[in-house]
């Protein structure tokens, strides 16, 4: 790591630990006191981050804090953003169980690059459905940002909704760390799947000319099958929009 | 796990039509079904008639697994896809995780296995170990039953016993003793694929007895039906099983319009296609009649802002009488 390196990470860390508290004033408002020690202890005891206490801590917080109400959801206003890696952490409808498990994940030590990814990465290995969601949620969040591209790629593909969701939507990460094949996937695949795609982060600064062609591709087969076009698919064709694009969009609108 | 037997189809009984407007309203609860194995017909089905909420077991999924990292990758499936996609057509998916008996005789591969579990048992959703117990009753899976009844312990979970086909009577009692001799509250066990020989002696002993409606190889639901009349519903209850065999993911709804047409009391049908398995596997602290009441919020289809396309119990629906697909 050479000294600009060490300068940004020193800087960070002090917005960083600001953010913290922020975090634990909201999650202190919505459980018992119990489960709050319960919480702090095992947050102290994972500056030492042994693999499988973390894991375990990770997996059993629905366990563990039981007057969660299931039905909150919680969501920070713009000028609350939080991250590190000069990354804000968009929370907008998170469950409570979710903001924790990113919370803790906050905590574990950057220590060295190789057993940091490695922690990780084991997390995401034995991730269930709702562990997946809070680990790829919190992509914005890890210590050394470029090491997440491949594991953000990866979730991309996913099937479960929900995990898609966590990384296309109101996640600053893809944008600013994919290149552009990855990038242009993401967006082809949410609008296959139906995102929100206006709140897809960085979608008119990565707007480019290969996505534009595959999104008019896209809507021509979409108009073949005779399926409604996302009128969202216009607005980042119309920087490149070519005759072929143009006829499309005239007959359809 | 089954070998079919050439029936007459003179002897399999008369033939009842479907008529699940019988148990319209009743809400179901399959505590043993291997949906990784079925399809999204299936899932759709289900839920039309009324199944709410499922447990998937961990089971043997037709051929030896010969890596651990194949069971990893099943044990993470039923913990995260099978999980989601249960989700979009509203139903619950809980599961049980384990070692099966069958497996437990590749000692080599079972070791690594047991290395495994402990990272999927305190997972979210996981409302026991399961299923385990006995196939061919072998030095094997004694070994691998007893430890994994010691995770159970360990973990504070219920158990899901899997009793063999050959030599049942015997594996079923075997699998009883054992549990006890390892200090498991007999509460905590659900003693699965019963028959007229084993349900006495295991209501005697105060475990949970479960009966799969499996066609041609387990129980029918005609006999389902006299022994409900016989020992009433306390303790008792009933899954499909369903997997890659021929099985049937309505068993439970079937059995139960079977029960009203018998004249079995609702409240009975109730306890034995649903109460009791909640009952019996909420004292995993992983399930709860209110998160089976709860209306999915639109996040389980993880669909936000009005788009409404994965609704739980809301998948757009094909049409199967139909030649044309669009």
């Amino acid at each position: 790591m050479n000294d600009s390196d060490n300068h940004l990470k020193d800087t960070l860390s002090i917005a960083h630990s600001e953010h913290f508290g922020l975090i634990a004033n909201r999650i202190e408002q919505h459980i018992n006191g119990t489960e709050w020690k319960w919480l702090l202890n095992n947050l102290n005891d994972i500056a030492d981050p042994q693999p499988q206490l973390v894991a375990r801590i990770f997996t059993t917080i629905p366990r563990n804090i039981r007057s969660i109400d299931k039905d909150l959801y919680i969501s920070f206003a713009e000028e609350e953003n939080i991250g590190r890696n000069q990354l804000p952490l968009l929370v907008k409808d998170w469950t409570l169980v979710r903001l924790i498990r990113v919370w803790v994940l906050m905590h574990i030590p950057a220590r060295d690059q190789a057993g940091y990814v490695r922690l990780i990465e084991q997390l995401f290995k034995y991730g269930e459905m709702e562990e997946l969601v809070a680990l790829y949620a919190a992509l914005p969040i890890y210590h050394y940002p470029a090491a997440w591209r491949l594991r953000c790629v990866e979730g991309i593909r996913s099937n479960i909704g929900a995990v898609r969701h966590a990384i296309m939507i109101h996640n600053h990460y893809p944008s600013q760390f994919l290149d552009e094949g990855a990038w242009n996937q993401l967006v082809l695949k949410a609008f296959f799947t139906d995102e929100d795609i206006h709140n897809i982060v960085g979608l008119k600064q990565r707007n480019n000319e290969k996505l534009a062609q595959a999104l008019v591709d896209y809507a021509y087969e979409l108009h073949a099958a005779k399926r409604s076009i996302n009128p969202m698919l216009w607005i980042l064709v119309a920087p490149f929009m070519d005759a072929r694009a143009y006829r499309l969009m005239e007959q359809t609108s | 796990m089954c070998n079919y037997n050439d029936r007459d189809g003179a002897l399999m009984g008369q033939r009842v039509a479907l008529e699940l407007d019988l148990v319209k309203g009743l809400r179901f609860f399959d505590p043993h079904i291997h949906m990784v194995s079925r399809t999204t017909d299936d899932y759709q089905a289900m839920a039309d008639a009324g199944v709410v909420a499922v447990i998937e077991p961990a089971f043997w999924v037709g051929q030896p697994r010969t890596g651990i990292d194949t069971f990893r990758d099943y044990y993470s499936s039923l913990i995260g896809w099978e999980r989601f996609r249960a989700s979009q057509f509203g139903i619950k998916h809980f599961c049980t995780i384990g070692l099966n008996s069958r497996e437990a005789n590749n000692e080599a591969l079972a070791e690594e296995v047991m290395e495994l579990l402990p990272f999927f048992v305190y997972k979210e959703g996981v409302v026991g170990v399961g299923e385990i117990g006995f196939d061919d009753q072998t030095p094997a899976e004694e070994k691998y039953y007893r430890l994994q009844l010691e995770l159970a312990k360990e973990a504070g979970l219920p158990v899901q016993v899997h009793t063999p086909h050959r030599d049942k009577t015997k594996g079923t009692s075997r699998s009883m003793d054992i549990a006890i001799e390892h200090g498991l509250d007999p509460a905590m066990v659900i003693i699965d694929h019963n028959t007229e020989e084993t349900v006495r002696e295991v209501l005697d002993k105060g475990f949970w007895a479960a009966f799969t409606i499996y066609p041609f190889t387990k129980m029918g639901n005609e006999r389902m039906v006299q022994i409900v009349k016989e020992y009433g519903p306390e303790r008792i209850m009933v899954n499909s099983a369903a997997d890659w065999g021929i099985s049937d993911p309505l068993a439970v709804p079937k059995t139960a319009a079977l029960m009203v047409k018998s004249g079995i009391a609702r409240e009975a049908i109730e306890m034995v296609c649903y109460k009791n398995a909640v009952a019996a596997f909420s004292q995993s602290g992983q399930l709860d009649e209110a998160m089976l009441n709860a209306k999915d919020r639109i996040d389980q289809g993880k669909k936000f802002e009005g788009n409404s396309i994965l609704r739980g119990g809301q998948q757009p629906r094909r049409d199967a009488d139909s030649i044309v697909i669009s």
